[in-house]
């Protein structure tokens, strides 16, 4: 007897086109919500009903699209940081820590700085946010360049230290009298992030300051010598050092320049939301934005879309649950979702290629 | 090319989800705040059947988590069943929903809002700031928030949980006939947690005046294995009879299979260890909660009322009775009798710290405020963290 024996394998694609990909994610989509809609029917509820319920309020909906604006802030620029990092090839896996440390500066700023308040007071308190960031995202980067100590391993421990000292602060020197709860006191009104009021939203200053800084991060990577610089190291170290470009510089500089902008998700967090630091702040947004920037394919503009369409998918979560439906399938519904659209771009960048071999069988 | 297309489509959608909501513009929150004086003094203006009241529940885990939430919400459907409340209809339950994340607070209220909620709980201190901050938008809803009495235009409830506590430690001294030392496995040093820390030591000095509770710190709010390690330490110490103040049964379990004895915490954990676990101090929130509904449905709420109960709401579950015997479980049942009579103070002169300070003075008793926010170890506990 003779049989086949099949090997698999993955081929990288070339080039792969806009729509393609768009198409392809909203067909993961669909299958996704059949998916579930067989879980939510076994359990007693309508799919269609359910999924009418929570597309129409979480996005449709001007309320729906408000929560989304206000619930993306820290999210969009912990993910363009990211981005950014994964770009050069650099595993920034620790926005949560760098959130939080980002947090802690700008705290630190509001309790002992200078009472500033206003534009000014902002932007000092925007300043430290990045700058704590930066500086610790600093602390791995400067091994990676001098010595190449792994960045993944690194980044993610000093999430832990980062979080601990957070806990420290709020349950300890920075909390607020009064109450059993680990959290700051409330910060002055005057350095609030201000809201715009357009076509009757209100919009944070920090969705725009947001998307400026996407659009300056994508202008770097296509129109300027440093982007191209970036891109050349990416693709190829060796390449870059005959061309005689500063790859440890680059590495620390886009380490911190990552960092700050977990920082600075923080400040809009802090300034734009919350006006209060808490335990648990980052509340794994840090680990999210990983997410956010593969879904984004590293491209900044596009980092903005799919964090905000992120948050709205977990704010959906709440419209499902008042219909009765279980706080476990809704949890679920939103991992399916992600899974899937997850799997889809996997078999978008890979190309099955299996080969059959005549063999000799037993 | 292919990036136009994109944008085009990326508009196209926007466009449409512009024109949806277009049509309901007017109906955005409510911007108007009442002044803040009228605000603390005013009551739910017309009287509802309590039957047609929609009650609205925000946890920060899932229901089911064998501790705090559940203790809640568990609290919350004997309230509605005491009441004839349909709980399938007009309870909404929300849970996962992180006290960090203010954003999603905010939409989840707004969201009960909608849905007509009446009294919106929040089941976990971290929703407190937010729900003060943003009453004044709804300004017919009440917010009935789990903490100490901070804010005035929202109802607070807390529970003086010392009271069992005290009861669990004095019946752990009753039990330990061979030796001084107890043991209390905590979680994070915090106001909280050392009141039941604290109530336990002064318990079983109150049993055994000798007694002595060894504490040692999980530094978490959850976590399994740190909890069992740190139970196992206590009985590798000599340590059989220890309290706690952690969420997972973890203690019970190591206790159980190490030949040792504690106290269940939030819910009745019998069932996690039958061979450890001599009664449970719980969380019964039932009358509390009964009265906030029934106020409301009445209009005789005011939203800055305030509640600090003991008594029935601080209580132990059913004693183990395979474990305990009867003439112990009389006596707790009789000290019980004693708090609640007055006869007992808990918090009592006189009263040292763990450095010897006096903090009430003999036939005082500490303020409600000292006990909320107690920064001290009673002079019998070992490791507490100074």
């Amino acid at each position: 007897m003779r049989g086949l024996k099949y090997r698999i394998r993955f081929e990288k694609r070339e080039k792969i086109s806009t729509l393609r990909v768009l198409l392809v994610t909203l067909l993961c989509v669909a299958l996704a919500l059949v998916f579930c809609g067989i879980i939510i029917a076994a359990t007693g509820f309508e799919p269609l009903k359910v999924y009418r319920e929570m597309f129409l309020k979480s996005f449709l909906s001007q309320k729906g699209f408000q929560k989304m604006l206000t619930a993306s802030l820290p999210l969009i620029f912990c993910s363009l940081g990211v981005a950014l990092a994964f770009r050069m090839n650099l595993n920034n896996i620790g926005a949560e820590g760098q959130y939080a440390i980002g947090v802690i500066a700008g705290g630190a700023f509001v309790f002992y700085g200078p009472h500033i308040e206003g534009f000014p007071g902002i932007l000092l308190l925007a300043l430290c946010c990045f700058l704590g960031g930066a500086l610790w995202a600093s602390i791995a980067a400067i091994p990676k360049a001098l010595w190449n100590v792994n960045e993944s391993i690194t980044t993610l421990l000093m999430n832990y230290i980062a979080l601990e000292i957070l806990t420290y602060l709020c349950l300890g020197p920075w909390k607020m009298s009064g109450q059993n709860v680990a959290q700051t006191e409330r910060i002055p009104e005057g350095l609030d992030l201000p809201e715009l009021h357009v076509f009757g939203f209100d919009i944070s200053v920090g969705i725009i300051i947001g998307i400026i800084a996407a659009v300056i991060i994508y202008i770097v990577y296509k129109h300027t010598t440093g982007g191209y610089e970036l891109n050349v190291i990416s693709h190829s170290t060796k390449s870059a050092e005959y061309a005689g470009m500063n790859i440890k510089r680059n590495v620390i500089l886009v380490l911190a320049v990552s960092g700050g902008l977990a920082g600075l998700g923080g400040f809009a967090q802090y300034s734009g939301v919350t006006h209060r630091i808490m335990e648990g702040m980052p509340n794994g947004v840090g680990y999210t934005a990983i997410v956010v920037a593969y879904l984004s394919r590293l491209n900044p503009l596009v980092v903005v879309i799919v964090s905000l369409l992120f948050v709205g998918l977990q704010n959906s979560t709440v419209y499902v649950q008042i219909m009765g439906v279980s706080v476990r399938i809704a949890s679920m519904m939103q991992g399916a979702i992600m899974l899937f659209v997850i799997a889809g771009e996997f078999f978008q960048r890979y190309r099955i290629i299996v080969t059959g071999k005549e063999v000799a069988a037993e | 090319m292919k990036k136009k297309i994109l944008s085009l489509l990326l508009a196209a959608v926007m466009a449409v989800s512009l024109a949806a909501c277009g049509g309901s513009s007017a109906a955005t929150q409510a911007k108007e705040e009442p002044a803040a004086a009228e605000a603390a003094d005013s009551t739910a203006a017309e009287k509802k059947d309590v039957k047609d009241l929609v009650i609205a529940e925000v946890h920060y885990s899932v229901v089911e988590d064998g501790g705090w939430a559940q203790a809640m919400h568990e609290g919350l459907l004997r309230a509605c069943d005491e009441l004839g409340v349909d709980t399938e209809k007009n309870l909404l339950t929300v849970e996962n929903i992180a006290e960090e994340d203010t954003a999603l607070v905010e939409s989840t209220v707004d969201t009960l809002v909608d849905s007509g909620a009446d009294i919106i709980f929040g089941c976990s201190a971290g929703y407190a700031t937010i729900f003060a901050e943003i009453q004044p938008k709804y300004p017919d809803v009440i917010f009935a928030q789990q903490g100490n009495d901070v804010y005035d235009n929202i109802v607070e409830m807390q529970i003086r949980g010392y009271e069992g506590e005290f009861l669990a430690g004095y019946l752990c001294a009753l039990m330990n006939e061979e030796s001084d030392q107890l043991g209390f496995e905590a979680s994070m040093d915090e106001a909280s947690v050392r009141t039941a820390l604290n109530a336990y030591a002064l318990g079983a000095k109150y049993a055994n005046p000798n007694a002595t509770v060894q504490v040692i710190w999980a530094d978490s709010w959850y976590d399994l294995d740190i909890e069992a390690a740190n139970a196992e330490a206590l009985i590798n110490n000599g340590i059989k009879y220890m309290g706690m103040e952690a969420s997972s049964p973890a203690v019970p379990q190591k206790c159980e299979e190490k030949g040792a004895y504690c106290i269940g915490y939030n819910i009745d954990m019998e069932a996690n260890a039958p061979g450890a676990v001599l009664t449970s101090f719980c969380w019964n929130w039932t009358p509390i909660m009964k009265d906030i509904i029934q106020k409301t449905a009445d209009g005789t709420i005011k939203i800055s009322d305030n509640y600090y109960e003991g008594g029935e709401c601080s209580k132990l579950a059913p004693f183990n009775d395979a474990l305990v015997p009867a003439e112990i479980q009389d006596k707790v049942n009789e000290l019980k009798s004693k708090l609640e009579s007055g006869e007992v103070v808990v918090y009592a002169g006189e009263l040292k710290d763990d450095k010897g300070n006096v903090l009430v003075a003999e036939g005082e008793t500490m303020d409600d405020e000292v006990i909320l926010a107690q920064e001290f170890f009673v002079d019998n506990v070992i490791g507490g963290k100074n």
